[in-house]
């Protein structure tokens, strides 16, 4: 993970969307959010979950290997950005190559969003939009000190199962102390699922 | 363009709608400064920077690091500056000749000699208390001050209240009653030293979201927390103990704890002996409420009451706070007391992590009820009736005794006072009855009865809508004024642009419409927010909310001072009930209570329990959080939230019906809510406004309406209901029905998702 | 940021990879020597060659090399190449399924009207269509004469009545003073104002927008400064000959030969690229819509809204295989869909009940 990353607790989520509200702030998108807010278990929990980019870091940023225009920068420093306005043709790969489901596509601009850490802000010693507003720190940026200084019990994982594919990323789950070393990353829960309902 | 969409991918379109800009944001702004403030919405009253263009226009939000809210805001504190350069804004004086006329724009002028002459004919004719004055909460401390000073002096009437009535007003009668002051024990940060937290009628994740940092921090810390609501709210879902109580039983359910408490021998001999009195009714009425029956009257399994009394009395701190789910019910100043009980019982009280509070709702909940607005007191927490608080006031305002007027009566009462023809004059300012107070077909025909009706607001709200005239006021970032949040702790509003067109300050709308009457309009010569502050502080010293010793500079450099703060080397006081308590003989008063059900009791004609609330996208009557796009875009309608038990699927229509009336909300089935219970959110105006079906029942002494429990049915409707477009001034941009647009359904009671309806 | 993605796999090591790296060289070679080549053929071996022109030339025939280059190399991608040949195929051999005139509007909209840049805001598009109609005219002028192709020749005997050579063929004769004449030999002139005007409202933009301190002076700016360095040498060079009786004519005409010439030589490396890039993808688009139609569309797994065409899913999927990513079949479920699937396997294996 990044030195200093956005750590995601889903555990802490309200669902209030306040990252939500606070992402169209960021001056570089102003007016578009680039964040994403689920409610995961409708119905049975209020529970919910923003998803910020992960900036992904083995395998590089899918996104920007699939992008057939290059247009997706991913820097030294690691922040995998948002497609440049000049190159991206909106055709939708990264869309859905992006194992977490992240970037947006506005097709009338031809033009792909994702979250690029409010690179704006972050690059000069500015909390992201969504992790300074976030009310319960769900969205928590920082280092991995300052976030067990924060929470003993807490711990940060940055490996995501994918079925035979792990991806390394740049932001970090936060899980409880003490479980396993990687999270399930939705793919193979859900082909169990499937499989068994073939059956 | 569309020709140009038709040959994409359809899939793809559907992505489209996540990454549209949601509508009018304007970034082109050059050049900025930053305003430090605070929200306008709830009692937190989180720090903010105002982002202010060169030529004066606020265009954005910077999260300011205040004590209280360190950085974090909630989705409306994100988007409150866009209601600051909205196109709705009233920008001219509106009046209407008669009713059924449209609105027109008409001169300050105009609209204030209709206004002045008005008052006039009604006085003459049918006395002064005919004309009433309703106020608000969400107004500066300042404007609340000036508004009772208004209605006492300049029109001599008893008729003044404000829509804290609506709000908090249980609470402040029981802390009155059992501490003899009205206002929340500790600041929040105690909260982090505490071993159980309880929370009873608070959906804190949604109404005060920025207020959970507390509550988890003190979890990240070990401590226990225990909710008490009839819906598992996003507070509950992770918390130690959720209690999923039966509306309108909360007495009980308190009684039923402390009776485990008392049982189990935790209660604390020594606080009792010394601190408090009355303890020995409150034990002499305990023995009824045991587990088994409590749990019975409840809904409750009676292990989860043990539980709860032996997880609260066997903590060494605990803290319990409250918000309107206890306190808006018949029995709303007992539930409070209550929970008061509980914590004098076991000696929580005059320590970090030891402590009680309760939640404002509005952003000066706190200042608004401080300062005479309210129909039974005068400013700084004075009884009307008091002859020593009479004679401090008739001082300060240069007034005589006999020109003071006595206690009037509460917000609802007044509109039913004007529906019998005892009122015939209404000057509201600040609130939106016709979609806030209860049976809103009745209200909408009590001030259908009213001769004249005059309301102050900076959007046309439903209720300025039917009003004769309408006089553009101003948002809190156009003035500066105080601000007391839930703690109690006093901020500052800075200015950050000049009212747009010919929207003026309210104090100057309320001082003008003086000066133009003519009594006593000396005393209305107030040219700035800051003199009606320092007036304010003077009239509050020696009272129990004691501002004397605050200045504009002192709250600015401190980030807020606790009242009292008596002088101006005080430090104020973040914590209260240290040594003793405020009434005279520095004791608390136990107050021994029976539960008694509510207004209606379920029958077989109306088999549910409704019961209403707020979303976290939207604040009160909407009149404000209805205009802002992204608030619309995370929840566009009301809906109704019913248990799967009941047969229901996700969008179906649900037609409520109780005595009064009924509507019909897309279903949102979930099994966090109790299977005897649906709930509807209640901001939107019109037919699917939620108070169409409360019931107007008062509690008897804070009259605070039960919103929280009333009985109800449901039934398989035929079509949603559509919420109608907030209104706008004449010539303004119509909104289009969120049905044209949008027929998705909500997916959470927080709100949709950005991912799919 | 870097300037360019990090991601291009490794270059493949065996001899078969030897002729792949070969490849981008030996392209840029064969359009340096066919543009050499036409130089030659259309000047008449250089007899209609303005020798004052050479550097120009020079130039352009690097240009062609690099731009070669660079897009061998781009169109080595898995993603780029696989979707070069879908794009074009669709153009050239539209199915049933695409009508004729679709693909005209396509063309239409998309790379001279650039209607998508004017749903992102019409001052951009404004400024879009001010540099690309100066940059356009710009070279349909200056290219052929740079080459050869066209020349002018006094008509004996007239003051201001010039024949126009095209491929060394003498076609039609023009007055200098007449209006077309005079629209003719101005058209530079007109193509600077457009490119100023352009340029001058992004570097503005850049200048003056907030969040811009992701601005980067070589990608972003440098661009902008090269055009309207060209344009305001060129229209200096116009203020000298017209004005000032030829006041420092040679040294600005050095001046606006450099110019030219860096920004040729560097299009294929930073931002201009997308000159390069976005009209070899024009008939991506088309081709989803095609496939659309002759594969039909592919339901997420889970929650059956519609994703995309089943075709564009199966070309994404080989493209993820081919760079290793081993999670292709994630592909069939939507974004929003993966997301919950993740969060909710979070509610069950990580924090329990959370």
């Amino acid at each position: 993970m990044r030195k200093k990353a956005l750590f995601i607790d889903p555990g802490r989520c309200i669902g209030c969307q306040a990252c939500v509200a606070a992402c169209r702030e960021c001056d570089s998108h102003k007016g578009r959010s680039m964040i994403h807010l689920d409610y995961v278990d409708m119905g049975n929990s209020a529970a919910a979950m923003p998803t910020v980019c992960m900036h992904c870091s083995d395998p590089v940023a899918p996104c920007a290997q699939v992008c057939p225009v290059d247009a997706i920068p991913v820097g030294t420093d690691g922040v995998v950005g948002t497609a440049s306005p000049e190159l991206c043709i909106g055709c939708g790969n990264c869309v859905h190559a992006c194992p977490f489901g992240v970037p947006k596509l506005d097709i009338p601009e031809m033009l792909q969003y994702k979250c690029d850490l409010c690179y704006d802000r972050s690059s000069q010693g500015l909390l992201p939009m969504c992790a300074s507003v976030c009310p319960t720190d769900a969205l928590f940026y920082g280092t991995y000190d300052e976030l067990v200084a924060k929470r003993p019990n807490a711990r940060a994982v940055d490996v995501f199962d994918f079925g035979n594919q792990s991806v390394v990323t740049g932001n970090a789950l936060v899980a409880p102390a003490g479980g396993e070393d990687v999270i399930p990353g939705g793919y193979s829960v859900w082909n169990e699922f499937l499989s068994e309902e073939k059956v | 363009m569309r020709k140009q969409l038709q040959i994409l991918a359809p899939g793809v379109a559907a992505f489209r709608k996540e990454a549209k800009r949601p509508g009018n944001y304007v970034s082109e702004e050059r050049g900025e400064t930053m305003v430090a403030t605070h929200c306008c919405y709830c009692g937190v009253q989180c720090g903010m920077y105002l982002r202010v263009s060169t030529d004066g226009k606020v265009f954005g939000v910077e999260p300011r690091n205040h004590d209280i809210n360190k950085l974090k805001l909630c989705p409306k504190g994100v988007t409150a500056y866009q209601q600051v350069n909205h196109r709705d804004r009233l920008t001219k004086p509106l009046m209407r000749d008669r009713r059924g006329d449209p609105l027109r724009e008409v001169s300050w002028d105009e609209a204030l000699d209709r206004v002045v002459s008005e008052i006039r004919r009604i006085q003459k004719t049918y006395g002064n208390d005919a004309f009433a004055v309703y106020s608000g909460s969400s107004l500066a401390t300042e404007k609340c001050y000036l508004m009772g000073k208004f209605a006492r002096v300049a029109l001599a009437t008893k008729h003044v209240d404000y829509n804290g009535r609506l709000c908090m007003v249980s609470a402040a009668a029981a802390n009155k009653k059992a501490f003899g002051v009205d206002r929340a024990a500790n600041p929040w940060s105690d909260m982090l030293e505490a071993d159980v937290i309880m929370l009873l009628g608070a959906n804190v994740g949604e109404c005060f979201p920025v207020a959970t940092q507390y509550f988890w921090g003190a979890r990240d810390k070990g401590a226990k927390l225990i909710t008490v609501d009839p819906r598992e709210t996003p507070i509950a879902r992770t918390a130690d103990i959720h209690v999923p109580v039966r509306p309108g039983t909360d007495a009980a359910f308190l009684n039923g704890v402390l009776h485990v408490i008392e049982r189990e021998g935790l209660i604390d001999t020594e606080f009792i002996r010394s601190r408090t009195t009355g303890w020995d009714a409150v034990k002499a009425g305990l023995p009824f409420y045991t587990p088994e029956k409590t749990g019975e009257i409840c809904g409750l399994d009676p292990a989860l009451i043990t539980r709860v009394g032996l997880t609260w009395g066997r903590a060494n701190k605990a803290m319990a706070f409250h918000a309107r789910g206890i306190e808006h019910h018949i029995q709303g100043v007992d539930n409070c007391l209550t929970v008061i009980n509980l914590c004098l019982a076991t000696g929580q009280f005059g320590a970090p992590g030891k402590g009680y509070g309760t939640i404002t709702g509005q952003g000066n909940g706190q200042g608004g009820r401080e300062h005479g607005q309210k129909s039974d007191q005068l400013p700084g927490q004075r009884l009307i009736e008091d002859p020593a608080a009479r004679e401090h006031i008739c001082r300060v305002w240069g007034i005589t005794d006999d020109e003071l007027p006595r206690a009037g009566t509460s917000a609802v009462e007044m509109v039913h006072q004007a529906e019998a023809g005892e009122i015939k004059g209404w000057l509201g300012i600040c609130n939106n009855p016709m979609v806030s107070m209860p049976s809103a077909g009745r209200i909408a025909g009590g001030f259908d009865c009213l001769e004249f009706h005059c309301q102050i607001d900076f959007f046309l709200s439903e209720t300025c809508d039917r009003a004769d005239v309408v006089l553009p006021g101003t948002s809190w970032a156009e003035d500066e004024g105080i601000s007391t949040n839930a703690e109690g702790r006093v901020v500052k509003y800075n200015k950050a642009s000049d009212p747009p067109g010919d929207a003026k300050p309210d104090w100057w709308i309320v001082c003008e419409i003086a000066r133009r009457l003519g009594r006593h309009a000396d005393k209305f010569q107030f040219e700035s927010s800051r003199e009606i502050f320092e007036e304010l502080r003077v009239a509050s010293k020696g009272g129990q909310a004691d501002y004397s010793g605050m200045t504009y500079e002192r709250i600015e450099e401190t980030g807020g001072i606790f009242w009292p703060c008596t002088s101006e080397d005080h430090p104020g006081t973040p914590r209260l009930f240290e040594e003793r308590f405020h009434h005279p003989d520095g004791l608390a008063r136990f107050h021994a209570v029976e539960w008694r059900p509510p207004a209606e009791e379920v029958d077989s004609k109306y088999p549910l329990k409704l019961t209403t609330g707020r979303t976290v996208a939207h604040y009160l009557s909407g009149n404000q959080t209805r205009r802002i796009d992204a608030l619309v875009q995370q929840t566009p309608r009301p809906w109704v939230e019913v248990h799967p038990s009941l047969g229901y699927a996700n969008g179906d229509p649900v037609r409520v019906s109780t005595r009064r009336g009924s509507a019909t909300y897309p279903a949102l089935v979930v099994s966090t809510i109790r299977p005897d219970t649906v709930f509807i959110p209640y901001h939107w105006a019109g037919r699917v406004a939620a108070n169409l079906m409360t019931v107007d029942a008062l509690d008897p002494t804070s009259k605070i309406p039960e919103f929280k429990v009333c009985s109800c049915r449901i039934e398989m409707g035929t079509e949603i209901d559509i919420p109608p477009p907030p209104p706008v001034p004449p010539g303004g941009q119509v909104y289009e029905e969120v049905g044209a647009f949008d027929k998705r359904q909500p997916s959470a009671p927080q709100g949709r998702g950005t991912g799919r309806g | 940021m870097s300037d360019h993605p990090t991601t291009r796999s490794a270059p493949p090591a065996d001899s078969a990879a030897l002729a792949g790296r070969l490849r981008a060289p030996v392209a840029g070679a064969a359009v340096a020597l066919v543009l050499t080549g036409a130089i030659l053929a259309g000047s008449r071996n250089l007899d209609n060659f303005d020798v004052a022109l050479l550097g120009y030339a020079i130039g352009t025939v690097v240009l062609g090399f690099g731009a070669a280059y660079r897009t061998v190399l781009w169109a080595e991608s898995p993603a780029a190449r696989r979707y070069l040949v879908r794009g074009w195929k669709a153009i050239l051999k539209p199915g049933p399924g695409l009508p004729k005139s679709v693909v005209r509007r396509t063309a239409l909209s998309t790379l001279l009207l650039q209607r998508f840049i004017a749903e992102r805001s019409t001052a951009r598009w404004l400024a879009h269509q001010g540099l690309f109609w100066g940059v356009i005219s710009a070279s349909l002028i200056t290219f052929p004469l740079t080459f050869g192709w066209i020349h002018f020749r006094a008509v004996e005997g007239t003051e201001s009545l010039y024949w126009i050579y095209m491929n060394g063929v003498r076609t039609i004769s023009v007055d200098a003073l007449g209006s077309a004449g005079w629209l003719m030999f101005h058209g530079l002139n007109f193509s600077a104002v457009l490119v100023i005007g352009g340029g001058a409202w992004f570097l503005y933009q850049r200048w003056s927008e907030r969040g811009n301190n992701l601005t980067r002076f070589g990608r972003d700016l440098l661009p902008l400064i090269a055009l309207i360095a060209i344009s305001v040498s060129g229209l200096l060079l116009t203020v000298s000959s017209s004005f000032m009786d030829g006041f420092a004519y040679q040294p600005l005409a050095f001046i606006h030969m450099c110019t030219v010439v860096l920004t040729l030589v560097w299009i294929p490396f930073g931002k201009f690229f997308h000159t390069v890039q976005r009209p070899a993808m024009i008939g991506i688009h088309l081709h989803k819509e095609a496939s659309l139609a002759s594969g039909g569309s592919l339901e997420c797994r889970v929650c059956g809204a519609e994703i995309e065409g089943a075709v564009f899913v199966g070309d994404l999927q080989k493209t993820m295989a081919e760079l290793g990513l081993d999670y292709s079949g994630w592909v069939e479920t939507c974004p929003a869909c993966k997301r919950i699937a993740r969060g909710a396997s979070y509610r069950t294996d990580v924090k329990a009940g959370f």
